[in-house]
């Protein structure tokens, strides 16, 4: 027996009391922590999705550009000292980097010109199971091409060639079949042709070679300039260009469905506060006599404030611990509703329940300091006057 | 042994100031029993208060050993309060969730230190004494008037405290009950505690060494 005794037993003996404060407390934390569990999957699975709405890296060769004119004649820009991206070669060292687990597609990308009857067009060769992933937002009459001869027609492409669905026609003196022809997308794809990647290279007699390199990231766990810097040291004669805007929308997305998870975190926690407050208040009012008594018996004004937070943090630590498993179990069953509990990260961690409980724990025995103080602060006469 | 001199205290409550003790001097010697008198708002209560330090006295002294205590430290003053001083209300005022022995050990129960065998001992011993040995395990609830206020005597006896104030101590009893606490009270005066006892009692008062009189604040007879 000592003075937390006090405390204690007050609590068994007020265990309704104590108990709706604890309910209250263990249903905030238990709201806080599967809010806070969800968002972050339902964050990990936005980007992931977000992902299918284009590349946020893009790796090109590095080269000098000149621009030529000599007596009034212009020769445009020339490209000088331009290195070959070998496709394997860029893939390896790409997927080597310390954020690997972070890149979520690599698409290399071959262009080039050719005619098809005595119109010439724009050929890009993909890999089209990656570019599946990179145009989530891609819709098309037909489908994508199976076979390695199979093209997919840009819509003005499609127009301007006559292509329809099934026609074959001549690409680089090798035979081909429209498998697909694109909606109008708005941007670039519309005026080419997407042929396998591999059929584009030996094609246009450029085994293994690519022009450019599109990089899918998921930046929710580290800067994309920091992939970005890694990159830059695994492929030393690339230039790296992160697509600033892409991924600044794409993390506002994620960020913001974190932080509205987040402010009502913090409702939930500030309601979860005022109550264990209000509580705390009205037992120092209820118990005005005995805070008296006990000072009569000379139990010192630091001895009342620590029973009254004691009293706090006992709750909190119970809430914590109770509030934690009972959030990770409601998160479960919650990604489970939505469809995210195969792809799901969740896991229980010690770290986290001991984050969670000193957490709660401190802001109950914040919540509770103004009634403590206020207890610690009743002089043995005014609780007497009052008797 | 305790001189309170010239005490004055003035209460004021919505702006009205209601002067409560007007210049009140008293001493009590050691081993002494001193009960006070008087009608209701008389000022006994303050008194008996500012005389236990419960109360701060806007002025005056109150001397205990020589030694002004209103002028102590709030540490200094616990300690006096635990070691020294004991009350006893006129409602017991025990804690309905500690057992009658729990109570009584409560000016142990101040900090963090756990209370030894040696403590509950001493309970038990207190608690014969003042007759309720074997009920040491039950809750207050389950004890009639008069044992709870032996056992608030009790736990004013647990600390060997050296001066007794006992605020209306058989107010809330029926005459049996009061009585005994009463010839308990003298027993300890017999033993050597100092006692000041506030009563409206004019028949309990009379067992006391000293009978001071007050009215409206002021001392009108000490005999």
């Amino acid at each position: 027996m000592n003075i937390l005794t006090i405390p204690l037993r007050t609590m068994r003996k007020k265990w309704l009391k104590t108990s709706l404060l604890f309910t209250v407390f263990t249903l905030s934390v238990v709201a806080i922590v599967s809010l806070n569990y969800v968002s972050r999957e339902v964050g990990h699975s936005l980007e992931k999705k977000l992902t299918a709405f284009g590349a946020n890296i893009l790796v090109t060769p590095r080269s000098e550009k000149l621009t030529v004119s000599y007596g009034g004649f212009s020769l445009g820009d020339m490209l000088m000292g331009m290195t070959d991206l070998r496709e394997a070669d860029v893939e390896e060292r790409i997927l080597s980097i310390g954020y690997r687990d972070r890149i979520s597609v690599v698409a290399p990308k071959l262009v080039s010109m050719a005619r098809v009857g005595d119109v010439a067009v724009g050929v890009v060769g993909v890999r089209f199971e990656r570019e599946k992933v990179l145009k989530g937002y891609w819709s098309m009459q037909g489908d994508f091409p199976a076979a390695e001869n199979g093209v997919l027609a840009g819509s003005k492409a499609a127009a301007r060639l006559g292509l329809k669905v099934g026609d074959g026609f001549d690409l680089a003196g090798r035979p081909a079949v429209v498998s697909g022809v694109l909606d109008p997308t708005g941007s670039d794809d519309d005026s080419v042709i997407f042929a396998d990647l591999g059929f584009a290279q030996a094609a246009f007699g450029q085994e293994d070679k690519v022009s450019f390199v599109e990089v899918a990231a998921l930046c929710a766990g580290c800067p994309i300039e920091d992939i970005v810097r890694q990159l830059e040291e695994k492929l030393p004669d690339t230039e790296i260009q992160a697509m600033q805007s892409i991924v600044k929308q794409r993390m506002y997305s994620v960020h913001f469905v974190e932080h509205l998870i987040l402010t009502v975190s913090l409702v939930i926690l500030f309601i979860a506060c005022c109550m264990v407050g209000a509580t705390m208040l009205s037992s120092v009012n209820e118990r005005i006599r005995e805070i008296g008594l006990l000072r009569s018996l000379g139990f010192s004004r630091s001895g009342i404030f620590g029973v009254f937070c004691f009293e706090a943090a006992l709750i909190g630590l119970a809430a914590g611990v109770v509030g934690y498993f009972g959030g990770f179990f409601l998160s479960v069953k919650v990604l489970d509703l939505l469809g995210m509990a195969q792809e799901a990260e969740a896991a229980m961690h010690a770290g986290h329940l001991l984050l969670t409980c000193a957490l709660i724990v401190g802001v109950s025995v914040l919540a509770a300091f103004f009634p403590s103080w206020k207890a610690a602060s009743i002089e043995p006469s005014t609780a007497l006057i009052s008797l | 042994m305790l001189e309170a001199k010239d005490i004055t205290k003035t209460f004021t409550s919505e702006g009205v100031a209601t002067p409560a003790l007007r210049g009140v001097s008293l001493t009590v010697g050691a081993g002494e029993f001193v009960s006070i008198v008087g009608r209701s708002g008389s000022g006994k209560t303050t008194f008996l208060n500012v005389l236990s330090t419960l109360l701060a006295p806007d002025g005056g002294e109150v001397l205990y050993g020589g030694e002004n205590v209103t002028a102590f430290s709030p540490e200094r003053l616990n300690r006096l309060r635990n070691r020294d001083f004991a009350v006893v209300f006129q409602f017991h005022y025990l804690l309905p969730y500690l057992t009658a022995r729990e109570n009584v050990l409560l000016p142990f129960m101040t900090g963090l230190g756990r209370v030894g065998s040696r403590e509950r001992a001493r309970a038990e011993d207190c608690l014969e004494r003042v007759g309720l040995a074997g009920k040491g395990g039950k809750l207050p609830g389950h004890l009639s008037g008069g044992e709870q206020q032996r056992v608030a005597i009790a736990r004013a006896l647990v600390k060997d405290s050296k001066i007794l104030f006992a605020d209306e101590p058989t107010g809330n009893l029926d005459k049996t009950t009061g009585e005994s606490v009463m010839s308990l009270l003298t027993d300890l005066k017999r033993d050597g505690l100092s006692i000041v006892m506030v009563t409206h009692d004019e028949s309990y008062a009379r067992r006391a060494d000293r009978v001071v009189r007050m009215a409206d604040g002021l001392v009108a007879g000490d005999a």
